[in-house]
C-alpha cells in the first residue's frame, strides 16, 4: 500500500478526532460533576448551525466563539434544571436533543436551499499548510484542551471540589462548597466544548450545515467518556481511535473495488459498531462518581 | 406535666480550666415539625483541658445540642459564649473561625480521595493552587502528635472505619480549633474505643476542650472528666465523673418517680396470638440483626420493647411483617406458621403495622389524604365495587378517621400527604391501623412526635384495643411508655432479647440498668 494513503487516513482521522475529543473531554467535566448530558448530540447539530451563521457575520475565530457560546448557553439552561430545579438529567438531555433537531431543520428551510446551507468559502477557518499536508488548527486546540483539563481536575483546588460534589455532594457541602452552583457551571463549562465541537464541523471541516450534520458524534463522545474512566488524556485517546474509524470507513466506502461488494452504508456503520465494541467492553471496568445523575438534596 | 422527678437538678459543678464555651438557656424548637421544644434551657460549658461527656437516652437531644453548639442550626433562644464574648453561629463555617470543629455521627469523606485530597477541600486556599503537599506535611504532624496513626496518602476508601474517623478528627483539628465535639463517635467502632479514648485523653491534656456525646454509661464515665446528663431536651445537671456512680446516673438520665402503669385486668386468655421462635436475621449489611430471638404475645395483651434504636427492634418489626427476610427461626401468627411470607398475606392474617419511618414506609407521600386513609382497604367492600372505587363511602370513612385522631388536614383529597407535619401523619396511619381492631398490631415508636394529649390518647386507644382482645408488639425508646402500656416488657441490646419483666413488678432502673449494659444484671 502507497505510505502516502495512510498518511492521508492517519491525517484524516485528526480531522474526524477533534469534535469527538472536545465534546467528550467537556463531558469528562461534567460527569466528574455528576450532571450525565446525553443531550450533547444536540448541541452539537445546533452549534453547528449557529457557528456557521457566526462565522458568515464575522469570520471563523467569531463563529467558532458562537458556537462555544451556544453550547455555554445549552448547558447553563441543562444545568440548572438538573441542580436547583431537581429534574431528571436523562429527560433533560433529550429535551435538548429535540429541541436542536427541530430549530436545525426549521432553521435550514429558511436559508435558501431547504434542507442544506453550505458555509461560505471565506468563513472557513485556514487550514495550516506544511510541507506534509494540510491541517486544522483545532487539531493542536483538541490535543491541548485535554491536557490542560487533566491538570485543572487532578491537579487543582477546584478540580477537587468538582470531583468532590460528584462523589459525595453530602461531604462536599460539609466543606463549605456551593454544590448547585459548581455543578451548574461544571455542565456549562463542558457543554460549551461540545458547542465548540459543533463549530468546528461546520467552519473548520466539512463546510456545511444539515440537519444530519452531527452523524451521532455527540452519543459517540459519550461513549468516549465512559471508555476513558472519566480521565481527559484517554478521552483524547478514545476520540482518536473513533476518527480513526470513521475516516477509515469513508475511505474504504470510496474505493471502487469495495463498493461494487458492499453498500457505502454499510461500511459507514463501522465508527458506531466500534463504539458498541468498546463501550461493552469496558463497561463494569470503568468507575464512575457515586452521585452521578442524582440531584442533590439536603435533608 | 407528666413526670415528676425525685433526683433533680443539682447547681453546676465548678470544673478546672478556663471556660472556652458557654450556653445560656440554649432552646431549640422545629415549629411545626415537632409540637414540643428539642431543647428546653440548657445551660453548658465546656473549659480547656477537659473532656465533658453528654449523656442522654435516644431522642434526649445530644445531636440537637452539638448541631446548635457547631452552627449547622440556629438557636431558636439562648446565648452562646465563646471566651465569655457573646456570639452567634450562623453556619459550620463561623464555628470554625471561632474555634468549634464537630466530629459528625455519619462520616462526611469522599471516598475515593485520600485524606489529604478530602482535607484540602475545605481550605479557604485558592480553586487554582493545589495545596496537597503543605496538607501532607501537616496531617504528617498532627497524625504523630497525637498518636491517630493516619497516613495522608491513604484513599478513604482502604481505611477502616476507625481509621476514616480518626481521619475525620485530623480534618477537624486542621482548622486549629480549642474545642471539639464528637457526636457519638462510639457508635461505629466499638472495637477502637480504646484508642480514640487514649487520643482524646492527650489531647484534653494539650488544653483542648472536648465535647464528647454518648448514650452508654460506662464510656461516660471511663473519658469524661465530667458529665452531663439529658433527658427529653432538659439537663439534669453537671457532675464530676468521679462523684458520681452508675446507678446514680441511670437514674438521672431515665428519672425516677412513681411508675405510671395503667389500670388493667390481668390477661385472662391463653391463648397465643402471635410467636417467634429461635429467630435470627441479617441486616443490610449482611451483618446480624437479630439473634436467637424468642417470645408470644397473648391475646389482649401488650408486650413493649425497649433498648436504644438500632438494637433489632425495628429488624424484629419487619421479620414478623415480612418486610425481611428471617435466616432462622419461625413466626407464628394464630397457630400457623408466616415465616418469610409476603407483606400481604400477613396482613390478611390479621397483623396491622405502624412502621418506624412514617414518611416512607407508612404514608405514600405524594398521594392524599384519602388515598392513604384507605390504603390498605381499598379491595374490600364497602371502598370498592369491581373495578371502581367507591368515593362517597371512602370520603366518610377518610373523614372520620381524621376527625377522631385529630389529625390537621386542609383537604382530603386535594392536600398531598407530603406537606402534613410528622405528627399528623402519624395520626392518619394510628387510625388507618386501628380502626378494624386488629388481632394483632406491630407498633414501632408509636407516639413518636406526638403532643402530651395525642400521646394519652394514643395510649386509651391501645388499652381500648387490648380489651378487645387484640395483641399488641411495641417498640419505644420512652421508658415511661414502655411502663405505663406493656403487660411484659422485653429489652433489646444486640439483637437479641437480654432481659424480661413483668410490667407490674418491673423497676424502672433495673430496666434502664439493663438497657444501658445490655444485660440483666439485677
Amino acid at each position: 500500500m502507497n505510505p502516502g494513503y495512510l498518511w492521508g487516513i492517519f491525517l484524516g482521522s485528526l480531522h474526524a478526532m477533534v469534535p469527538i475529543t472536545l465534546a467528550s473531554t467537556g463531558e469528562v467535566v461534567g460527569e466528574s460533576a455528576g450532571l450525565f448530558n446525553i443531550g450533547l448530540e444536540g448541541i452539537i447539530l445546533l452549534s453547528a448551525m449557529t457557528g456557521a451563521l457566526g462565522a458568515e457575520a464575522g469570520g471563523p475565530i467569531a463563529g467558532l466563539i458562537v458556537g462555544m457560546g451556544t453550547g455555554f448557553a445549552i448547558g447553563l439552561v441543562f444545568g440548572a434544571i438538573c441542580t436547583y430545579f431537581k429534574g431528571v438529567q436523562l429527560i433533560a438531555g433529550v429535551g435538548i436533543n429535540l429541541f436542536a433537531a427541530g430549530l436545525v431543520t426549521f432553521w435550514l428551510i429558511h436559508l435558501g436551499v431547504p434542507g442544506h446551507h453550505a458555509v461560505a468559502e471565506e468563513s472557513m477557518l485556514v487550514n495550516i499548510s506544511t510541507p506534509v499536508g494540510d491541517f486544522s488548527p483545532m487539531i493542536l486546540v483538541a490535543i491541548v484542551l485535554p491536557v490542560l483539563t487533566y491538570v485543572l481536575l487532578f491537579r487543582t483546588k477546584l478540580g477537587l471540589k468538582i470531583r468532590a460534589v460528584g462523589e459525595n455532594p453530602q461531604a462536599a457541602d460539609v466543606s463549605g462548597i456551593n454544590i448547585h452552583l459548581l455543578r451548574l457551571f461544571s455542565t456549562a463549562a463542558g457543554a460549551s466544548l461540545a458547542g465548540l465541537a459543533g463549530a468546528y464541523i461546520s467552519v473548520g471541516w466539512l463546510g456545511s450545515v444539515t440537519k444530519e450534520i452531527s452523524a451521532g458524534r455527540g452519543f459517540i463522545a459519550l461513549a468516549t467518556v465512559v471508555f476513558s474512566g472519566l480521565n481527559p488524556l484517554l478521552a483524547l485517546l478514545g476520540g482518536f481511535i473513533f476518527g480513526f474509524f470513521d475516516n477509515l470507513a469513508v475511505w474504504i466506502s470510496t474505493m471502487p473495488a469495495v463498493q461494487q461488494v458492499i453498500p457505502w452504508q454499510f461500511v459507514s456503520m463501522a465508527p458506531y459498531v466500534v463504539t458498541l465494541l468498546v463501550v461493552a467492553g469496558v463497561i463494569g471496568r470503568a468507575r464512575f462518581p457515586a452521585a452521578m445523575g442524582i440531584p442533590y438534596e439536603r435533608e | 406535666m407528666r413526670y415528676k422527678y425525685i433526683g433533680g437538678k443539682s447547681d453546676p459543678v465548678e470544673g478546672n480550666g478556663d471556660i472556652i464555651l458557654r450556653g445560656k438557656n440554649i432552646c431549640k424548637g422545629f415549629p411545626g415539625v415537632w409540637e414540643h421544644l428539642i431543647l428546653d434551657h440548657i445551660d453548658l460549658d465546656i473549659r480547656a483541658g477537659e473532656i465533658h461527656t453528654l449523656l442522654g437516652e435516644n431522642g434526649a437531644g445530644k445531636t440537637v445540642i452539638a448541631n446548635c453548639l457547631s452552627g449547622f442550626y440556629l438557636l431558636s433562644e439562648g446565648q452562646l459564649y465563646v471566651k465569655g464574648k457573646p456570639v452567634t453561629l450562623k453556619s459550620p463555617r463561623d464555628a470554625i473561625k471561632h474555634g468549634i470543629g464537630m466530629v459528625h455521627q455519619e462520616l462526611a469523606l469522599v471516598k475515593p480521595f485520600t485524606v489529604a485530597q478530602n482535607i484540602a477541600l475545605g481550605l479557604p486556599a485558592s480553586d487554582l493552587s493545589f495545596p496537597i503537599p503543605e496538607v501532607e506535611a501537616r496531617v504528617r504532624e498532627l497524625s504523630q502528635r497525637y498518636k491517630l496513626h493516619i497516613d495522608p496518602l491513604d484513599r478513604v476508601e482502604d481505611l477502616s472505619v476507625g481509621e476514616q474517623q480518626r481521619a475525620e478528627i485530623i480534618k477537624v483539628l486542621y482548622h486549629n480549633p480549642e474545642i471539639l465535639i464528637l457526636d457519638e463517635p462510639t457508635s461505629l467502632i466499638s472495637a477502637d474505643a480504646e484508642h480514640l479514648f487514649e487520643v482524646l485523653k492527650s489531647m484534653a491534656a494539650t488544653g483542648y476542650g472536648i465535647l464528647f456525646i454518648t448514650h452508654k454509661i460506662e464510656e461516660a464515665l471511663e473519658v469524661g472528666d465530667r458529665v452531663t446528663v439529658l433527658r427529653l431536651g432538659k439537663t439534669m445537671g453537671t457532675r464530676e465523673t468521679d462523684k458520681i456512680d452508675k446507678t446514680e446516673l441511670v437514674k438521672l438520665m431515665f428519672g425516677e418517680h412513681t411508675p405510671v402503669h395503667l389500670e388493667r385486668k390481668p390477661v385472662k386468655s391463653t391463648k397465643i396470638v402471635l410467636e417467634v421462635k429461635n429467630l435470627e436475621a441479617l441486616a443490610a449489611d449482611d451483618e446480624p440483626a437479630l439473634q436467637d430471638v424468642s417470645f408470644s404475645i397473648r391475646e389482649g395483651e401488650i408486650m413493649g420493647f425497649a433498648g436504644i434504636s438500632g438494637n433489632g427492634q425495628n429488624d424484629l418489626a419487619e421479620v414478623i411483617t415480612g418486610l425481611r427476610r428471617a435466616a432462622k427461626g419461625q413466626v407464628i401468627i394464630n397457630g400457623k406458621d408466616y415465616t418469610n411470607h409476603s407483606p400481604g398475606e400477613i396482613i390478611r392474617a390479621g397483623v396491622a403495622h405502624i412502621p418506624e419511618k412514617r414518611r416512607e414506609m407508612g404514608v405514600i407521600e405524594p398521594m392524599t389524604v384519602a388515598e392513604n386513609v384507605v390504603l390498605k382497604d381499598i379491595r374490600i367492600s364497602p371502598f370498592s365495587k369491581g373495578f371502581f372505587l367507591n368515593i362517597s363511602q371512602i370520603t366518610k370513612h377518610a373523614k372520620e378517621i381524621v376527625s377522631r385522631f385529630g389529625a390537621l388536614v386542609s383537604d382530603l383529597w386535594k392536600s398531598q400527604t407530603r406537606i402534613l407535619s410528622g405528627g399528623n401523619i402519624q395520626r392518619l396511619i394510628l387510625g388507618r391501623e386501628t380502626w378494624r381492631m386488629p388481632k394483632c398490631l406491630v407498633a414501632v415508636y408509636p407516639t413518636q412526635g406526638l403532643d402530651a394529649k395525642a400521646i394519652d390518647h394514643t395510649w386509651e386507644l391501645f388499652m381500648q384495643l387490648r380489651e378487645a382482645g387484640s395483641s399488641i408488639f411495641f417498640v419505644s425508646e420512652d421508658l415511661d411508655e414502655i411502663m405505663a402500656l406493656s403487660d411484659r416488657i422485653a429489652v433489646m441490646s444486640a439483637g437479641r432479647i437480654v432481659g424480661m419483666f413483668e410490667g407490674s413488678e418491673a423497676k424502672r432502673e433495673q430496666i434502664g440498668l439493663t438497657i444501658a449494659t445490655g444485660a440483666s444484671r439485677a
